[in-house]
């Protein structure tokens, strides 16, 4: 069974139509990536698979392990094991990244029918993640992405992705705002939470980040469908001679 | 209860009869008095009092008095404390009573000095440094004093929680070189309550105040700070939850009165149900009160739409160099960082709660305040009590 299975989705945003039928199986196991240039809905697409309010399911199917989520809430999504790390993350002054963290582990368990792990294990487990990305214990007392630069505001999606172990991790533009350092820590973090039982779909618009996480399937989403999907190879021939050929093609 | 037009009259008639009042007769009452009977009390129709109803209070103001019973409050070694009547407190009250107090500005003040019950003093000596906070609830009358005294280099923190006072005076003079960190704790409560917060801070003395309020039927808090010596600084820090019909006054005062004085004001409020709640922040700064550093911004969160916000920064600038900024936002609960904290998995009350702790704590840190501001919000995730670092930095000392 697929784990994410999208299927004639057709979006809309204040009247105006953005994804017109888009069709997207994702197995365990399975990286894929959805190029296209400004404005082609791919952000549209991470966002309402998440459950972002402000966007209007006109038709289709969303499902998450056989499970019918296209008009369940974002927290329902989540803890069915969706997760989706933010082009812009959100800053929430007042509440540390740690409190934060927790709140989201203990939903989680939970929701699994297990008890809130104990403060001490969960402090330990975070800084240890924390401090695989390269972000010190420091950075889990700070308020959640409040004046974080770009790079930590990244990182610091990755980190929860690793705390919370989603099935399938849905990383919309991490890559931009990066210098290649801080792609490279981003690259390792998402190449560690890969395995066989879970998906990530990389939301980009260069290839430069497919350069550290190899994709088995590359799309190519353009005026709300996808109009060409393949290997790895596609995204190396969209980085030498652009969109325009594609577009001239359909 | 319904407002009365006679409530005024009769509690009028009340202050300028003699021989009603039993309580530390040696008090010197004549100026209050001589200040009723010139201006009156204030009408609903005043400026003063233009979000609260005054006349609401005036009929509280005339319930009968309660007997005075001063519980026992415990100082520390090294702190004296007597009660109005006792005659230790005699030269203390004869030097400092009232010199705090602008009875023109607080007329109220004048009430509570002529319809006084209980009182105490306490007066930490020069250079003396206590840790302890010294903790002063009810003192057992309608109307109370609490007179503080620290002394040049002195240090002092105080703990109040006003319970059944119709109005408290919390008088502070900190002497040259001396800090006073004061924590105010208004909980949830039924019965009209009014109140003056005046400070003198001198010279390179600090006074800072820590208020957590939730709401009652009426509450209002004057508060009035005067910074009279070069290098005085206030601190000021609130942050008040009200609901249901509740209402809240807040109606604030930094006087800079002499050169190189700093004024910091952060408050943060969370109004739901039709409640009230209002925020006058004046900052006043003296001709001469050169190179003064005031700032006060204020941010609410409107839980619904019957309830209201009135938050009015005023700045009243004589001297021409001087740092002065001030900020009020009034707004709901941000849709984007609601989405953030569902896509994480927590469920809508629970970032709510997490939300709403978070931002009250840009005020005021600490798990004392958020137990009385926000035991009843929803949200895994309380047991670490972390806040974020900068935040206890920004609250400073005072979040102790």
């Amino acid at each position: 069974m697929p784990l994410l299975d999208i299927e004639d989705l057709h979006v809309q945003v204040e009247d105006q139509v953005i994804l017109g039928g888009v069709h997207l199986t994702v197995a365990p196991g399975e990286v894929h990536a959805v190029m296209g240039p400004n404005g082609s809905g791919k952000s549209t697409l991470a966002n309402v698979v998440a459950g972002r309010p402000g966007y209007e399911v006109l038709r289709g199917t969303v499902r998450l392990g056989g499970e019918d989520i296209t008009h369940a809430s974002p927290e329902e999504r989540a803890l069915l094991g969706l997760f989706l790390a933010f082009q812009y993350p959100i800053e929430i002054p007042g509440v540390s990244n740690m409190e934060f963290l927790k709140a989201a582990i203990d939903s989680h368990a939970l929701a699994r029918g297990e008890g809130a792990p104990s403060a001490a294990a969960f402090i330990r487990r975070a800084r240890a993640t924390a401090e695989r990305l390269g972000l010190d214990a420091g950075f889990l007392k700070r308020g959640v992405n409040e004046g974080f630069s770009g790079g930590e505001k990244k990182r610091n999606e990755i980190l929860q992705m690793l705390l919370l172990e989603p099935r399938i991790a849905i990383l919309d533009e991490t890559d931009s705002g990066l210098d290649v350092d801080a792609m490279q820590v981003v690259a390792a973090g998402v190449n560690d939470f890969r395995d066989t039982g879970n998906a990530v779909i990389l939301v980009t618009h260069y290839q430069r980040l497919l350069d550290y996480i190899v994709p088995d399937h590359v799309h190519v989403l353009a005026g709300g469908t996808i109009i060409r999907s393949g290997d790895r190879s596609l995204a190396q021939t969209l980085d030498r001679d652009g969109y325009g050929w594609i577009e001239d093609a359909c | 209860m319904p407002a009365s037009p006679q409530a005024a009259e009769a509690l009028y008639a009340r202050l300028l009869g003699k021989g009603a009042v039993s309580y530390a007769r040696a008090i010197d009452r004549d100026a209050a008095r001589a200040r009723i009977a010139a201006d009156g009390l204030p009408v609903p129709r005043a400026e003063a009092w233009k979000y609260t109803n005054v006349a609401k209070w005036y009929q509280a103001a005339l319930a009968p008095a309660e007997a005075p019973s001063v519980g026992e409050t415990c100082v520390p070694d090294g702190v004296e404390l007597h009660r109005f009547d006792d005659p230790a407190a005699a030269p203390l009250l004869t030097k400092h009573l009232g010199t705090a107090i602008d009875l023109a500005r607080h007329p109220l003040a004048a009430v509570n000095r002529i319809l006084l019950g209980s009182g105490v003093v306490v007066r930490v000596p020069a250079g003396c440094r206590i840790d302890e906070p010294v903790n002063v609830d009810d003192i057992g009358a309608a109307y109370e004093h609490i007179l503080l005294i620290v002394e040049p280099g002195a240090e002092l923190a105080l703990v109040e929680t006003p319970i059944s006072a119709t109005h408290r005076v919390v008088e502070c003079i900190v002497a040259e070189g001396a800090r006073l960190r004061h924590r105010r704790v208004q909980p949830q409560g039924q019965a009209p309550q009014c109140g003056l917060i005046a400070a003198r801070v001198e010279q390179e003395a600090q006074y800072s105040l820590w208020l957590v309020a939730r709401g009652t039927e009426l509450r209002r808090n004057d508060i009035h700070i005067a910074l009279t010596g070069r290098g005085a600084e206030a601190h000021l820090h609130g942050a008040w939850r009200l609901g249901e019909r509740e209402h809240l006054d807040n109606q604030v005062t930094v006087d800079h009165l002499a050169p190189d004085c700093l004024s910091r004001q952060t408050f943060r409020g969370v109004v739901g149900g039709r409640a009230r709640a209002v925020l006058n922040g004046r900052i006043h700064i003296a001709a001469g009160a050169q190179a003064s550093d005031a700032s006060l911004t204020t941010k609410s969160l409107l839980e619904s739409t019957e309830a209201e916000v009135y938050a009015k920064p005023e700045l009243e600038i004589y001297a021409n160099d001087v740092r002065c900024s001030h900020g009020a936002t009034v707004g709901a609960l941000d849709e984007a960082m609601l989405f953030y904290c569902e896509s994480r998995g927590i469920d809508r009350d629970a970032a709510r709660g997490l939300l709403l702790r978070g931002f009250l704590r840009e005020a005021i840190v600490g798990e004392e305040a958020m137990s009385v501001l926000a035991a009843d919000f929803s949200g895994a995730g309380q047991s670490l009590g972390a806040a974020p670092a900068e935040d206890v930095a920004r609250a400073g000392g005072e979040a102790q």
